[in-house]
């Protein structure tokens, strides 16, 4: 049987903001309607909605039927995927299989999230489910206290300083001033890291993401009928995930073992120099993640990522979870509408002319983590 | 010097095999609630309290009592499956309705074939406690009983009480007297129908009837028990070594010894009050675990409870072989009460959950 | 009600004692009642009570506020190495924030993990405290 390929032909996104006056619906309308306008696709056959907290913060299940109703999409074939904080790329992962397997030729992937309908304390209970709510939330271990022990391990092992570590908010702050759609557009000092507010010891305010409501929408469609509708279609060669061990029982923190699986699946298939030739956006929901990542996708050596990030230049263009923002569910859309747009139209001042863009989300500290492929086409 | 009996007292085929005390690590010091309170500030010297010991916010009834529960087994180093009966003696149950005593016993791993309750007497439920499970061991019932006396007292904000109510819990496993450490000899119990304190359904702090505490309620109770004890063993203060009463503050315990013809130097060393504060049911439990824990086989300690309401039970508790390798098995009361922080009324405050937040 | 009473109860033995799961298998030990080895996935395991004491390995001074928790702030997470070897993450309590590091010998003390106030039910477990002297 021959199998699709995979391409995606337009990407809208919103910025990232405290939409108090929006609702999730105008967030997913807005990118819906940029995303088909003008796209030439004439029917749908499939919407994915990423969203990660809608039972908790939204008091909605069943979002995808509930958007569709509300968007006039009623014949449509809809459904939610939720797998934490790496939700956008999973949706990706569900609308890529659709098409690869021949059961779907337009689809239609909406990550939304409406983070600021409750004050901080109240996110932060929601968020922690990401963790084992029976082993670890209800023994009162929170993301960021994790992200504190990887950090601390990472600086114990390697013999750094804390200092050593702060150039990459700034460097995440400095590329959000040019991405209209960062939530965190301005600039800051490698003091005001360590100045900013204590999270989980040595985890800063400034180390990790800001809280805000976000939309994105990618439109992907099959090989057959790509040639159609697309100037520039960028393909979506490989979306691909994996879990990793619970955090009590990681001997070494200073590994994220499922990244690292990734990282060696993808260099498997398409090289070593995957991560070398691409674009990339990854996952830095607590910088020490970032520095972490660097050395699993092997763009950096072990110990030594913070070396080289002032050298990274199509690295989280956006700005990243720190400063582009983490709309949960629909970070990992953003993430690859980002890189469509850097690839093709460009981005955040920039254009990308190399081989490869990737994608990187996890949820939790690497409790799963994914990865997509994407290539312009020559 | 035993009495010769015909029959021997049921209690005397029972002992302590085993004891564990908890004190809360916080120490908030009774000079400043005075000083907080506008007390004049010759109140805590007069009254001989220093400091009290605070629960922290995560520490209740029931994890108090667990850990000097848990001490106690490992002292007795009994299996937690042939223990018969679990009582918890307190007046701040954590829940209204619930057992504290099921959740103590099921976290250590105890036998679900077990008599199990909470009983309230304000201070002396967990002195009762002990006598039942006495009764228990000794009809042949069961074969270890545990009793826990554990409070978080309670006391309103700017209440002279407040000077002295704290936090704490007192273990005892009672088993067969052979392989106990401390033998009881004897015990009586005297209660009658008086409102010296009590807290209604629904209020959070307790009411006090101040001076009326003392001479009908306190002394009357405690001497009327004692001289009980004396009467039916033929004993006198001179035939005990140490003297442990009920501790609402430093002064009662010695006021009451000597109205019965104890000297100082046998009330001292069962004496915590005026370190941690009252810690209601566990108030003279911990003394006798302090006396416990630097008495010499043969010695004869006596114990007499004090629970509002009111009542007193007294014990003759005779020292036995073995006391001292058994004291080594687990924290002494001295450790706990080293084992300290110093808190500001507004940690104590916030430990005791006196501020009102919204919540829900 | 903010959490399921089943959902507590029938979990109650792996929040009140540390229990461990060891693979028949692969031989390995892991924190808590899984179903299966969380390391091997082999059904072939049994389920073994530590002993509660530990070392303290590495540990986070946490400000994290989170609806309900707040009382318990600032908070102390640390990872523990059982003396069986194997590694918990948990909260310190009885400490001061300035007197954590690695080494601290540790127990296994029963607190309040939260409560339901204030008609709800008082979720009880196992935190760490250092172990008090003689103990
Ligand atoms: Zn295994």
């Amino acid at each position: 049987m021959e199998v699709s390929e995979v391409y995606v032909i337009n990407s809208a996104l919103i910025k990232i903001d405290r939409h108090f006056n929006k609702g999730y619906k105008e967030l997913a309308n807005e990118v819906v309607s940029e995303v088909i306008s003008k796209s030439g696709i004439e029917s749908i056959d499939l919407v994915v909605v990423s969203n990660m907290l809608s039972d908790c913060i939204l008091d909605q299940l069943d979002i995808s039927t509930i958007l569709m109703q509300n968007l006039g999409m009623t014949k449509v074939r809809t459904l939610r995927v939720e797998t934490g904080e790496s939700s956008g790329l999973a949706a990706l992962e569900a609308a890529w299989m659709a098409i690869k397997s021949g059961a779907a030729e337009n689809v239609l992937v909406i990550g939304v999230e409406k983070v600021t309908e409750y004050p901080t304390y109240k996110i932060n209970k929601v968020y922690g489910k990401v963790l084992d709510y029976e082993v670890e939330f209800i023994r009162n271990i929170t993301p960021p206290d994790y992200a504190a022990l990887v950090m601390k391990a990472y600086l114990k092992k390697y013999g750094l300083k804390r200092e050593d570590l702060i150039m990459w908010p700034v460097k995440m702050h400095d590329n959000a001033c040019r991405n209209a759609y960062a939530q965190l557009s301005f600039g800051i000092t490698p003091e005001k890291v360590l100045t900013s507010m204590v999270i989980s010891d040595p985890i800063h305010l400034l180390d990790t993401f800001p809280l805000g409501d976000g939309a994105a929408a990618l439109l992907l469609t099959s090989g057959k009928a790509v040639s159609n509708v697309a100037a520039e279609p960028v393909k979506v060669v490989y979306v691909d995930s994996a879990v990793s061990a619970q955090f009590h029982l990681r001997e070494d923190l200073t590994r994220l073992p499922a990244t690292a699986v990734l990282a060696s699946r993808l260099k498997e298939k398409f090289g070593d120099k995957v991560f070398t030739e691409a674009a990339i956006e990854l996952h830095d929901s607590y910088s020490i993640y970032a520095y972490i990542i660097l050395e699993e996708l092997g763009l950096a050596e072990r110990g030594k990522a913070y070396e080289i990030v002032s050298e990274l230049e199509f690295v989280n263009v956006s700005g990243g979870l720190k400063a582009r923002g983490h709309p949960f569910g629909a970070t990992g859309v953003y993430q690859v509408a980002e890189l469509h747009k850097l690839v093709t139209e460009g981005f955040a001042g920039r254009k990308f002319d190399g081989k490869y863009a990737i994608a990187h989300s996890m949820s939790g500290p690497d409790y799963n983590a994914r990865v997509a492929l994407l290539q312009k086409l020559a | 010097m035993f009495r010769v009996l015909c029959v021997p007292r049921p209690e005397s085929l029972t002992g302590i095999v085993g004891w564990g005390v908890y004190i809360p690590r916080q120490r908030v010091k009774a000079d400043e609630i005075a000083s907080l309170w506008g007390f004049e500030k010759t109140l805590p010297k007069a009254l001989w309290i220093e400091e009290k010991a605070v629960a922290s916010v995560d520490e209740d009834t029931v994890t108090m009592g667990w850990y000097a529960a848990k001490v106690a087994i490992e002292r007795g180093n009994v299996d937690p499956e042939l223990i018969g009966a679990v009582f918890v003696g307190t007046e701040s149950k954590p829940y209204a309705v619930k057992p504290s005593a099921t959740i103590i016993a099921d976290a250590l791993g105890i036998s679900k074939k077990k008599l199990s309750t909470d009983m309230e007497f304000a201070c002396r439920a967990g002195g009762e406690g002990i006598r039942l499970a006495i009764a228990l061991v000794a009809s042949g019932t069961i074969k270890y009983g545990l009793a826990i006396g554990s409070d978080t007292a309670q006391a309103s904000p700017g209440d002279v009480l407040e000077l002295t109510a704290s936090s704490g819990a007192a273990a005892y496993l009672i088993g067969p007297a052979e392989e106990s450490v401390a033998q009881f000899e004897g015990v009586v119990t005297y209660v009658t129908d008086t409102p010296d304190f009590w807290r209604r359904e629904g209020s959070k702090y307790p009411t006090h009837g101040e001076i009326f505490t003392g001479e009908p309620a306190y002394f009357h109770h405690i001497m009327s028990a004692v001289k009980m004890l004396f009467d039916e063993l033929g004993l006198a203060p001179s035939d005990f070594d140490y003297a442990v009463f009920h501790q609402p503050n430093g002064k009662f315990p010695l006021q009451v010894g000597k109205k019965l013809g104890f000297p100082k130097e046998k009330i001292l060393p069962g004496i915590v009050t005026p370190w941690i504060g009252n810690t209601y049911n566990g108030s003279a439990l911990i003394g006798l675990a302090k006396v416990l824990e630097q008495a010499k086989p043969g010695d004869r300690i006596l114990v007499a409870t004090f629970g509002s309401g009111a009542g007193s039970d007294a014990f003759s508790i005779v020292v036995r072989d073995g006391i001292g390798e058994r004291v080594g098995r687990g924290p002494k009361v001295e450790d706990l009460l080293k084992r300290k922080k110093y808190v500001s009324y507004a940690q104590y405050a916030k430990s005791r959950r006196l501020y009102i937040r919204n919540i829900g | 009600m903010k959490y399921s009473i089943p959902k507590f109860w029938r979990r109650k033995e792996g929040y009140y004692q540390i229990i461990l799961t060891k693979c028949r298998e692969c031989g390995k030990v892991a924190f808590f009642t899984y179903v299966r080895c969380p390391y091997c996935g082999s059904s072939n395991v049994e389920l073994v009570k530590s002993c509660g004491r530990g070392v303290v390995e590495e540990f986070t001074i946490s400000y994290n506020r989170v609806e309900e928790g707040e009382e318990y702030l600032p908070k102390i997470i640390a990872i523990v190495r059982l003396n069986e070897g194997v590694r918990v993450v948990g909260e310190l309590v009885d400490i001061d924030l300035s007197e954590v590091k690695e080494g601290v010998e540790v127990e296994a003390v029963l607190r309040r993990f939260s409560s339901d106030d204030p008609h709800g039910l008082i979720y009880y477990g196992l935190k760490f405290a250092p172990v008090i002297k003689g103990a």
